[in-house]
């Protein structure tokens, strides 16, 4: 695996700042939204935390959001981004409303392409609100892939998903040995650009998510050249470690809006399970499609 | 979950498999009879009439005996199959030429099909002989590591041991590689990897680690000086139960398999299973849950089995275990927040570690506690070690960061090998030089 972009001078250190105040911190943040550190402040002031106190999680929890989010408007399935590094932020935290976060990250491109180690910058508003499930973000990047590059690379991508003859159904994308054969290639990064959309949703100040593998493809026929197609994936929660799977259904059309419909199992609990040996993998029919 | 194809009804013996099945039955002739079927053809006619068929019939009763039918004549609209002697192949074809019998070569030479049977056959029975055609960089099931452990024990039977410290919990063998130099009781240092049965990343990096210690045993002098005074155990399959049932049915299982009567999910986390912090945050008492802690500490089999073997030994000074992913390496404790009495070593260690790591093929870890670097886990393998006085007790989550997460490309197996090692040699270094 080629290094992700020219080494820094030292490795990035973890959080470990030995100072006891920190984790005490990170403990009061995590657990419950406790306004910040003492001092004089009114009941309905946000506490705000300085740099040095914000937890390394919170702000990265911000960034995958914020990118999630980014990804899924910039609805192209060629201009995916990963996040690189977290490299500043600030957090508001009212225990009300909730929790804002202002984080600046730098990215890379999701495809791995050759030579290439350029980072996009972005810096993101992101709310994660107690009322509501999803978090509200604003985010703005600098411009990693040229658009023109872009949309050929899209309308490439549109053209071989077009061509795909036969409705693949049952897949395993990657296999179980990681690898994605180029031609499922197409398919794999249009579900992770379907995937960018639930996982903005399903993100919190403690829940985050990856595409682990996509296990379902249908294909559908559309009068209008649209690309039309239901699929599921496996989305693996790291606090939990649990795997979710997810039926998603996407519509798309490069320079178009991405129309996504989405539902994923919950939890199992003793009660509800019927015997199957496989938990909570088992993906469920979808019902409103 | 991969699908298995829907049912319907079984297709009945095809060609190929009833012509296998007349295969094997003339290796076991040819076994026995010392039978040579060189040069020797099967033959398919199509008869298109009665008239035909009973010229075909005809060949049937010619004594000697010039053809053998494998399938009979029969009906005219059913091919014939005949296997023609090589002597006699001259004749029957201008038989059948001169009687406008159409007929196509089905075997052109039964010998070379015999041979090539017998060779594939021997080959799905016979594992690899030896571990030098073993490939260290792609995945393998069970039965390879099992077969590859057994090769390789016997290959450096002078430093490497087999040892069986129990059995899972559907009754497969729970085995553990000891690497030493001779003396007894050595102070020893433990790997594991594979506790979460789909982390594969970790069982192939523990495989090559086993190789590399034996290949650079008396080559690397800081490895030498720490088998020379220490003992090295790693168990490889810490889970074989679901890595077993990752290649069969679920590549994503993580827990173990155990069942109990009245619960209906299968499984238990083995990493919140152990006696410390039991049952805490950052564990689970739904049994359907990913990281379910079990119905109490130690009630796994593989983790009792590990339990018994570490304080019968009574001499371990270290011990790492290995998950993926997130690319971090982190000591005590999961269970809390509150720091471990030698914080300040492991930290100072652990960056040691991270930077070895990093200067192999620059991939970049995090590093510091399990609770403030990963999240809050209790019950978990490290805290216990800790709490029974290992005090060099860390966990590494080996790449990536989500990417690929735990389908991590096979090429990348390698590498990542490569990199863990450096660390894995910096922390048995410290443990060496710092006796307790």
């Amino acid at each position: 695996m080629q290094p992700r972009r020219q080494p820094p001078p030292a490795p990035r250190s973890g959080p470990g700042n030995p100072r006891p105040t920190a984790p005490l911190l990170a403990l009061l943040l995590l657990l419950a939204p406790v306004v910040a550190p003492a001092g004089s402040r009114g009941a309905d002031d946000p506490g705000q935390l300085q740099d040095a106190e914000v937890p390394r999680r919170l702000l990265q929890q911000a960034a995958r959001a914020a990118l999630h989010f980014f990804n899924f408007r910039a609805g192209s399935p060629s201009a995916l981004r990963v996040l690189a590094e977290v490299q500043e932020g600030r957090a508001w935290i009212n225990p009300k409303e909730g929790c804002k976060v202002d984080v600046v990250f730098s990215t890379e491109r999701y495809k791995p392409e050759e030579g290439e180690g350029h980072l996009g910058k972005c810096s993101a508003r992101v709310f994660f609100k107690n009322q509501k499930p999803r978090p509200a973000i604003n985010v703005t990047c600098t411009r990693l892939i040229e658009k023109k590059k872009r949309q050929q690379e899209d309308y490439l991508l549109y053209k071989q998903m077009k061509q795909l003859k036969n409705p693949l159904e049952t897949v395993s994308i990657p296999d179980n040995h990681g690898h994605i054969d180029p031609s499922l290639r197409p398919i794999w990064d249009l579900a992770f650009l379907g995937s960018s959309y639930v996982m903005w949703e399903m993100t919190t100040q403690v829940s985050h998510y990856y595409l682990a593998q996509l296990t379902s493809v249908r294909q559908w026929k559309t009068n209008d050249d649209t690309i039309d197609f239901d699929y599921t994936v496996l989305l693996h929660e790291l606090s939990t470690q649990e795997i979710i799977p997810c039926r998603i259904h996407l519509v798309w059309y490069p320079g178009k809006p991405l129309k996504v419909k989405y539902h994923c199992q919950e939890l199992q609990t003793p009660e509800e399970a019927s015997g199957t040996e496989e938990g909570s993998a088992v993906p469920t029919e979808l019902s409103n499609f | 979950m991969q699908g298995t194809p829907g049912g319907g009804t079984c297709p009945g013996p095809s060609p190929m498999d009833r012509r296998t099945l007349l295969v094997f039955s003339f290796i076991l002739a040819a076994a026995l009879g010392q039978m040579n079927f060189t040069g020797d053809q099967v033959l398919r006619v199509l008869a298109k009439d009665e008239k035909q068929l009973s010229l075909l019939r005809d060949l049937e009763g010619l004594k000697p005996q010039k053809v053998d039918f494998w399938r009979g004549p029969a009906r005219p609209s059913l091919p014939v199959d005949m296997r023609v002697p090589f002597s006699e192949l001259k004749d029957i074809k201008a038989y059948l030429e001169s009687h406008g019998l159409a007929y196509s070569i089905m075997i052109k030479d039964i010998q070379v099909l015999l041979d090539e049977e017998r060779e594939a056959m021997a080959k799905s029975r016979r594992l690899e002989r030896s571990t030098s055609s073993f490939s260290y960089s792609s995945y393998h099931t069970l039965e390879e590591i099992y077969s590859w452990i057994d090769n390789f024990v016997t290959e450096h039977s002078d430093i490497v041991s087999k040892i069986q410290i129990g059995n899972s919990f559907e009754n497969r063998s729970i085995l553990v590689l000891k690497f030493s130099t001779g003396g007894s009781q050595h102070p020893a240092i433990w790997i594991d990897t594979g506790i979460h049965s789909r982390e594969w990343i970790t069982h192939a990096t523990g495989i090559w680690t086993a190789n590399k210690i034996v290949s650079d045993y008396g080559k690397d002098r800081v490895l030498t000086d720490i088998l020379k005074a220490m003992d090295i155990f790693i168990e490889l399959v810490t889970n074989p139960d679901g890595f077993a049932f990752t290649h069969s049915m679920n590549r994503l299982w993580r827990k173990n398999k155990s069942i109990r009567p009245g619960i209906f999910c299968i499984g238990v986390d083995l990493n919140r299973n152990w006696k410390s912090g039991f049952g805490g945050n950052g564990s689970n008492s739904n049994p359907c849950s990913e990281t379910y802690h079990g119905p109490s500490p130690q009630s796994e089999p593989e983790v009792a089995a590990i339990v018994n073997f570490i304080t019968a030994h009574g001499n371990f000074k270290a011990l790492i275990s290995i998950h993926s992913y997130s690319q971090m390496l982190m000591y005590p404790y999961g269970r809390s927040l509150e720091p471990v009495s030698n914080h300040r070593e492991l930290y100072d260690l652990a960056k040691d570690a991270v930077e070895a790591l990093y200067k192999v093929h620059g991939i970049e870890y995090f590093f510091g506690s399990i609770s403030t670097t990963l999240y809050v886990a209790s019950g978990i393998t490290v805290d216990w070690a800790y709490d029974s006085g290992i005090k060099y007790a860390f966990s590494f989550e080996l790449r990536d960061t989500g990417r690929y997460g735990f389908l991590l490309p096979a090429t990348q197996i390698i590498p990542t090998a490569q990199e863990t090692w450096m660390a894995l040699r910096t922390i048995m270094e410290h443990t060496l030089n710092h006796p307790y």
